[in-house]
């Protein structure tokens, strides 16, 4: 449904993804005259922004465009569970935030002259798509977090620059002050676009969280931490949904709110 | 006196409006958090790739255009907002002068766009370490001000084409977001390619990120009015653009009868 909503009115394209199109473009302004592995970080940072922007601006209008086509009603009392009719969208609106590191792709190729070539496609997709399934879980939590919150839309673009920051999807981590990093790694994307990185270039090796190490063992070590935070979201959305679901079922306040 | 009543009560109405969807904490919210993160986006982007000496250059210019959220941003958006709502139908059944309704909407965000500056320059000095030691506070106040007023004109302009298009939302996100490419913010207009240059220049907030940049080096206001004069010009010509826009769509909704679905 998400995709058809998508294809219906493509123009809700435009605000999702025009953020980190233009994050990149400006960091690939900025990378113009340098050297060193900047494109790789604007490039893989622009589409994992993409993700990030769309997931979690799908997330904050979940429940927002059920309540606008007047559907939510029948959502609810429909047998299927919210968490899995919302869970479907995360995942289409993740995909659809990959749009975004195609536009810059081709930004960075033509008009920036980046070459970007991938060493390991198969473990660069591997990470792509756990990476991609582990931003829609957080998209999830935050999906539960919104239904709540009458300003929904302005939590979304609140949280969004934020997002991009911790993540370290245009820079290092290391950049950051000391107290952010404990949140950084708490994010499964975090350690995807690290694994990422690394798939994709070795010059990358002497920037990754696991400096030293054999690449290969890198990758996996990166997706195994994601596959356990990702999972720790699944289940905190799981319980966050119920506790939405029910709440708004007694109070009766879903639908007005 | 009416038309300055007209004035007064659009300004007011079309501030108030914005709180349907967003209520005042988190506005206060959104004012401190926004600013700070697209400032701290940047200033590590900058960082990471030309060392310390771009935060001064990247951190300024993020302040002035944490304005354009509510000058661009939310001037556009009471276009879309009167669609979705169902009021475009009530201002325009209206007898009341178009000129001072169609201004007076973007007033209140003017000195909403001020207040942002003011957070924006705080975060630069307290925590990026922008030295304001020999900024000259009239020139900067000025500029910052005149800023503010034309790109809230630049906003009217956008906000009047977009009448004519179903989702101003669209206009909103890629007018506000693409001045962070065009007006020198994160690095000079001569580092953008050479035949788009010229485009930065249709965008007042080039010119304001420029004079403003020099008052904090200590230009006087003297020096830096030959800038000024031209973003204000450019200012005036947006606004009177908009208008044009925004009366064409009128006589276009009133002939065919499509409203809000345009």
């Amino acid at each position: 449904m998400a995709m058809l909503h998508w294809v219906a009115d493509p123009q809700w394209v435009i605000p999702n993804i025009i953020a980190p199109f233009i994050f990149t473009t400006v960091a690939l302004t900025l990378f113009k005259d340098s050297t060193g592995p900047f494109g790789l970080y604007a490039v893989l940072g622009g589409g994992m922004m993409g993700m990030w922007g769309n997931t979690l601006y799908s997330s904050g209008y979940a429940i927002e465009f059920e309540k606008w086509q007047g559907t939510l009603e029948e959502v609810l009392v429909a047998p299927s569970k919210l968490l899995h009719v919302i869970a479907g969208r995360a995942v289409s609106n993740a995909v659809f935030g990959l749009t975004n590191m195609v536009a810059v792709l081709l930004v960075a190729a033509f008009a920036f002259r980046v070459s970007l070539g991938i060493a390991d496609l198969f473990l660069f997709t591997v990470s792509l798509i756990l990476t991609l399934l582990s931003v829609s879980a957080l998209g999830l939590i935050f999906a539960s977090a919104f239904v709540l919150s009458r300003s929904a839309q302005a939590l979304t673009n609140g949280l969004e620059t934020p997002l991009y920051i911790v993540s370290g999807s245009m820079f290092p981590i290391a950049l950051l002050p000391f107290w952010v990093h404990p949140v950084a790694y708490v994010l499964g994307p975090t350690w995807g676009v690290d694994a990422i990185r690394l798939a994709t270039s070795s010059d990358y090796a002497s920037q990754t969280f696991w400096v030293g190490m054999n690449v290969n063992v890198a990758i996996i070590l990166d997706l195994t931490v994601m596959l356990i935070i990702t999972l720790a979201y699944a289940v905190i959305a799981a319980v966050l949904f119920k506790v939405v679901e029910k709440r708004a079922r007694i109070k009766g306040t879903l639908v007005e709110a | 006196m009416n038309r300055l009543r007209i004035f007064l009560s659009s300004a007011v109405f079309s501030f108030r409006a914005q709180f349907s969807w967003l209520n005042p904490s988190m506005w206060l919210t959104m004012k401190f958090v926004l600013s700070l993160s697209q400032m701290a986006f940047f200033v590590f982007v900058g960082l990471f790739i030309k060392g310390p000496d771009a935060i001064p250059f990247i951190a300024v210019g993020n302040a002035l255009q944490s304005l354009s959220w509510n000058t661009v941003f939310s001037v556009i958006n009471i276009t879309g907002h009167d669609k979705w709502d169902g009021t475009l139908q009530l201002v325009l059944a209206t007898p009341a002068s178009r000129l001072p309704l169609f201004i007076g909407r973007a007033m209140i965000h003017v000195l909403d766009g001020l207040l942002s500056v003011a957070i924006s320059f705080f975060f630069a000095a307290f925590i990026f370490g922008v030295n304001f030691g020999q900024t000259n506070a009239l020139a900067l106040t000025v500029a910052v001000v005149l800023t503010s007023f034309t790109m809230s004109g630049f906003g009217l302009l956008i906000g009047g084409f977009s009448f004519h298009f179903r989702n101003p939302l669209v206009f909103a996100n890629i007018f506000t977001f693409i001045l962070l490419i065009f007006c020198g913010i994160n690095f000079p207009v001569q580092d953008l390619p050479p035949q788009i240059q010229p485009a930065s220049y249709i965008f007042p907030l080039t010119y304001g990120v420029t004079a403003a940049r020099n008052a904090i080096a200590g230009a006087t206001l003297i020096d830096i009015s030959p800038i000024l004069g031209q973003q204000l010009a450019v200012g005036l010509v947006s606004i009177m653009l908009g208008y044009f826009f925004f009366q064409a769509f009128e006589r276009s909704a009133r002939k065919s009868g499509k409203i809000e679905e345009l």
